[in-house]
């Protein structure tokens, strides 16, 4: 059974006189325990498509599911709490509040949870030693390096324990090596802590080294490996 | 499990973000600021103004009397004037035109009528209007002086202070207390000099009155006034000039009350004053030995058209009733207009008083308000700068599992803590103000006047806590349109990377 699943969505952004098609009618299912990549050119729709299955976004047409129950019927604050408590994002640019230390910015989602003071430091403490940040709980985003700063987004996106993780081009701005070792973090995570996680990249090679699976998709379609 | 962001998370988010753009954010409070500081400053000097009357009213005792008016002989005989055509006191004429009872009174004012009105729950004692001319001889010299009847014992402030001596101790002695001015006229060096000195009050040796003299004296009874001066005390003697003459022996000397600052200083109670008085039942005796020649006519002329009985005397023209405590007076009036006489009390002047404080505080608190209100576009100006500052923040917020409730808290209390700072400094700035103008006015206006201190701003704790409450409220306000704008930022947008 999948845990997340896109049925049929489409979107449409009207612009101007005529509709862009960034979707059309895609439908994908991801099992739970499964890292899939999304590859794709850019423009291909592929960060569209995350953004709906991360409930920043609403299909002009058709239905995303988490646990077989579709997001389309829940309202906006219910819409808030899916991302807070059932997926975690993270993105190429990391976007971490860079006037908070790494320590704050994990704190910060725990926060929106309800967590309080010493309560959310602990935790926000162990999130950044899986990740290997345990020596940095106090560094400001500009005093870590690029692969540091995905960690901390990492961190915070799993801070609430979601069951799903979606990346958008995680590794976009980090060298080779730097890749590797996310990437690395990120197939233990699945393997060790079940983790689902969905990401996207362009990255042929990094792709087919971690996925168990690869959807490509081309001009809002999805070319192969829709389902499986 | 809690899952609501907590109220101090909030704060330390806003507080962060404050921080962040302090120099806007300080610019911002400025002009809250300036705003309470301008509506605290104007309304504390409409209430000082309001204070400064009332209690001035209330120092003249004009919160606690009432003056009651009887059904005058000059009205029963149809001609102009009452008794007392000797009158010529200034201030009680003037007096005389401007407290007319609002009720035409349809009874006479005798010592029946003023024992009724005594029993009335919450009068304290009711003091009746006598006052005359006479001839009066004191250390030598004669001189025509204005004296009064005052009842024994006397609340009311105008025989609280003494420059020498003290009140007249008993209702029915020989003692009277004289002012300052009575003193002085008399050639008494000190005031100490005076206590203790006899007074002589003259009349002219008249048989017919002789002749009622004896007829008082033969009814005397101690709950009657009449009559009981004449024999307890110092009866009166025929003088070597062929005059009858009453001795009394001075119990004190009234201060004079000083005249402080423009509008201030005069009436006091709602009786005029005198220079002499005398105990009540000593004066009411008097008038009515020594009528004077109109006095008399106008008597005659009541009797003879039946409006008064052939034995009856005039009642008093107007008494004054002091209620226990100031809150009863309305009450004490109505159940005096009940009995069927007119009053008139200073009440009902201040209701209008009231109305007119009323609309200048308003102005003063609208005038401040407005300071406030463009402080209020200051507030939204930064909010609005703050979001488009902070879309990314926003955008990444939201990503994370923010409610729209708590991104537009944010800025709520963001928008709070401006308010609340500016109103608070503002409000001291006030204080400062107030205190520092307070200081300044006595200095150079009433100092040089000769008057003591007086605080024209009055800076009640409602008004600071009302004033920063409002510069809370309206920053608040301010912030409802930015809010409401940063929760609807779309985080797709806003995380887009460049």
């Amino acid at each position: 059974m999948s845990i997340l699943e896109a049925r049929e969505v489409s979107k449409i952004y009207p612009m101007g006189t005529t509709n862009v098609t960034a979707l059309d009618k895609v439908s994908l299912a991801v099992g739970e325990g499964q890292f899939v990549a999304i590859q794709g050119t850019s423009g291909s729709g592929k960060s569209t498509l995350l953004n709906m299955l991360g409930g920043l976004d609403h299909p002009t047409t058709g239905e995303v599911f988490f646990s077989s129950k579709p997001l389309g019927p829940l309202t906006k604050k219910e819409m808030a709490r899916y991302r807070r408590y059932s997926v975690g994002m993270i993105f190429q640019g990391f976007n971490l509040i860079t006037t908070m230390t790494a320590q704050e910015n994990v704190g910060l989602a725990l926060a929106f949870a309800g967590l309080r003071g010493g309560q959310r430091r602990k935790r926000a403490d162990e999130l950044l030693d899986r990740v290997g940040l345990a020596d940095r709980l106090n560094h400001r985003p500009s005093e870590l390096s690029g692969g540091e700063q995905q960690r901390v987004a990492i961190a915070r996106a799993l801070a609430n324990r979601p069951k799903v993780l979606l990346a958008d081009e995680p590794t976009g701005n980090l060298d080779s090596t730097r890749a590797h070792e996310l990437l690395g973090l990120l197939r233990e995570m699945v393997t060790k802590d079940a983790l689902t996680i969905l990401m996207v990249t362009h990255d042929h090679e990094l792709a087919t080294s971690f996925a168990d699976r690869i959807v490509l998709m081309k001009d809002g379609r999805v070319v192969n490996g829709s389902d499986g | 499990m809690l899952s609501i962001m907590s109220f101090i998370d909030i704060l330390h988010l806003a507080l962060r973000n404050l921080r962040q753009a302090k120099l806007r954010a300080v610019l911002t409070t400025m002009g809250v600021v300036v705003g309470v500081a301008v509506i605290v400053t104007m309304v504390s000097f409409g209430l000082g103004l309001q204070g400064n009357m009332l209690a001035r009213f209330k120092a003249l005792d004009l919160f606690s009397e009432i003056r009651v008016f009887g059904r005058s002989l000059g009205n029963m005989a149809a001609t102009t004037k009452d008794r007392g055509a000797g009158r010529s006191n200034e201030p009680s004429e003037r007096r005389q035109g401007r407290l007319r009872p609002d009720n035409s009174p349809t009874r006479i004012l005798d010592d029946t009528a003023v024992a009724e009105i005594a029993k009335i729950p919450g009068v304290a004692y009711v003091e009746p209007h006598i006052s005359f001319a006479v001839y009066v001889r004191s250390n030598g010299r004669v001189s025509t002086q204005f004296a009064s009847g005052v009842a024994v014992p006397n609340s009311s402030s105008r025989f609280q202070e003494f420059v020498a001596g003290k009140m007249i101790s008993l209702p029915n002695t020989d003692e009277i207390v004289i002012s300052e001015r009575f003193a002085k006229d008399f050639g008494y060096e000190n005031f100490p000099d005076a206590v203790g000195k006899t007074v002589e009050l003259l009349a002219p040796l008249d048989e017919k009155k002789a002749d009622k003299d004896e007829q008082s004296s033969a009814d005397q009874e101690p709950a009657n006034f009449f009559g009981i001066p004449l024999d307890d005390q110092a009866p009166d003697e025929a003088s070597p000039e062929g005059l009858v003459t009453q001795t009394f022996r001075i119990a004190g000397v009234l201060k004079t009350e000083v005249r402080e600052g423009p509008g201030q200083g005069g009436l006091r109670g709602l009786l005029p004053t005198s220079d002499i008085y005398l105990p009540l039942r000593t004066a009411r005796a008097w008038t009515l030995e020594h009528r004077s020649p109109m006095g008399q006519v106008a008597l005659e002329l009541a009797r003879g058209s039946g409006a008064l009985g052939d034995s009856d005397t005039e009642g008093y023209d107007s008494a004054v009733v002091r209620v226990l405590d100031p809150v009863a007076l309305t009450d004490v009036r109505k159940r005096i207009a009940d009995l069927g006489f007119g009053s008139f009390s200073i009440v009902d002047e201040l209701e209008q008083l009231r109305t007119v404080f009323l609309i200048l505080d308003s102005v003063l608190a609208l005038l401040g308000g407005i300071s406030l209100l463009v402080a209020s576009f200051g507030i939204a100006n930064t909010m609005i700068m703050s979001i488009l500052e902070r879309t990314r923040e926003i955008g990444i917020m939201k990503a994370i599992g923010a409610e729209d409730r708590e991104i537009k808290l944010i800025f709520f209390v963001e928008a709070a803590v401006i308010g609340l700072t500016g109103g608070v400094i503002g409000t001291l700035l006030a204080w400062a103000i107030d205190g520092i103008a307070n200081r300044l006015a006595y200095r150079f206006i009433l100092k040089p006047q000769g008057a003591s201190y007086v605080d024209f701003f009055s800076l009640p704790p409602y008004l600071s806590l009302g004033a920063i409450l409002f510069a809370v409220v309206i920053s608040i306000l301010a912030a409802l349109y930015p809010a409401a704008r940063a929760a609807r930022i779309d985080p797709v947008k806003a995380l887009r990377h460049d």
